[in-house]
């Protein structure tokens, strides 16, 4: 059984209210999501809110899961509303907030994970925000193109066309910068 | 620098080691388990758009058996079938996207907003080719007795619908509201075909037309108005 058929039969299970079976898919894509949330955020407690409201909105919808539908696409499609949602709460609050915010997430994630997720961002920062959010499905989360499709509500043909379209843009910018970005990203 | 290279860089840069703190995922499975329960996963797709499908035609019906089937009456029959079946063809085609807004990471090879802009273009060219009344009498007033009649009908078979697909919406409450409020604006527009005897070109063109976009746009209100609710909570 692989890894996807397991998740397959721990969905059916948790929505016949099996109490292990949930332990062993929070233990399971908990991680995932967190990492995914992290690459996205790059604060540890903004990551670990997001990974808590995602599980909330997953008990709420779990009948809407189809035992004959692919599972991690289920997940990503409601992290995905969830981050988006976070987003748009925080930039009505962010004018007010921000000092504050700072100095939390400075305490709560720890610096070299911090720099790396940062390290990240910093990479895919020239990217429009939907062929960053593709790039992080593929490469984070390990997903397929028709998974990314189906979690992010667009055809395949669109999802390999901004796949194309932000590596030809990293292609071009990493030529640019040469030796400088090859050394700093230990590419030389 | 290749395809490769700029892979071998995101691979590199995404592996970081992010270790969840294993207290937080225990408090969540703990939380959940608290408030399990069993439930049943949604029936297919086409169970539940031929249950919406079966909402919006009686929902027509009916508003029609009360008010008479003055419209139908006056079609031909080619016409009946050109303009039932081109609706049919709609309410299906909404109800399943519809129901897929339902579902989470579910397939979507049409946005609802490109059904809109299809269904809105496929009945302007039905009433196109079957109406060849190009007079113009009394346009405002009775085409906005036909919109609000169509408007209003629309509300009891969004409301029926909601109640059936209830429970859901976790991804974009803003296009379900978009696609159940097309799928109620069709109900509308049925109603209207069924019952409105005025055979103007323009009247049935502009105004039974607008009831499908008025509705679509009514519902997209609608959810948003309940996400701005949910998210300020």
């Amino acid at each position: 059984m692989n890894s996807a058929d397991n998740l397959n039969t721990l969905m059916a299970r948790y929505q016949a209210g099996d109490c292990a079976a949930v332990t062993a898919l929070v233990e399971c894509v908990g991680p995932q999501l967190h990492r995914f949330f992290m690459a996205q955020t790059a604060s540890r407690s903004d990551a670990d809110d997001l990974l808590q409201e995602t599980w909330l909105r997953i008990h709420r919808v779990r009948h809407t899961y189809r035992p004959s539908e692919p599972v991690l696409p289920w997940f990503y499609a409601i992290a995905r509303r969830v981050r988006i949602d976070h987003h748009r709460r925080a930039s009505r609050t962010t004018a007010l907030e921000r000092p504050l915010e700072e100095v939390s997430d400075a305490a709560a994630t720890l610096p070299s994970e911090e720099a790396h997720w940062e390290e990240l961002e910093t990479l895919l920062a020239p990217l429009s925000e939907s062929q960053r959010e593709i790039l992080r499905m593929m490469k984070v989360a390990g997903m397929s193109l028709e998974e990314v499709a189906r979690a992010t509500s667009c055809s395949v043909g669109s999802v390999k066309q901004k796949v194309h379209r932000a590596y030809r843009n990293l292609r071009e910018r990493m030529t640019a910068m040469g030796p400088k970005r090859g050394s700093s990203r230990g590419l030389s | 620098m290749t395809d490769e290279d700029v892979d071998k860089v995101l691979q590199k840069t995404s592996r970081a080691a992010s270790q969840v703190d294993p207290a937080l995922l225990s408090g969540i499975a703990d939380s959940i388990n608290s408030s399990l329960r069993p439930v049943r996963p949604l029936p297919p797709t086409w169970i539940l758009t031929g249950e919406l499908a079966v909402i919006c035609a009686a929902v027509a019906m009916t508003a029609a058996a009360r008010t008479g089937f003055y419209g139908v009456e006056k079609l031909g029959l080619w016409e009946r079938v050109l303009i039932f079946s081109t609706l049919a063809i709609l309410v299906w085609m909404t109800g399943k996207e519809f129901v897929r807004q339902l579902i989470p990471g579910s397939r979507q090879p049409l946005s609802v907003g490109s059904i809109l802009t299809i269904g809105s273009a496929a009945l302007l060219g039905v009433f196109a080719m079957v109406f060849r009344d190009y007079r113009t009498d009394h346009f405002i007033s009775a085409g906005i007795a036909c919109l609000l009649t169509g408007l209003l009908l629309a509300f009891p078979a969004a409301c029926m619908s909601g109640l059936l697909l209830r429970r859901g919406f976790a991804v974009n409450p803003v296009a379900a509201g978009l696609g159940g409020g097309a799928l109620a604006g069709l109900c509308g527009v049925t109603m209207l075909e069924l019952h409105c005897p005025n055979f103007q070109a323009l009247h049935v063109l502009v105004w039974h037309t607008a009831v499908l976009p008025g509705s679509a746009a009514a519902g997209a209100l609608v959810g948003w108005a309940l996400y701005r609710r949910s998210s300020a909570e």
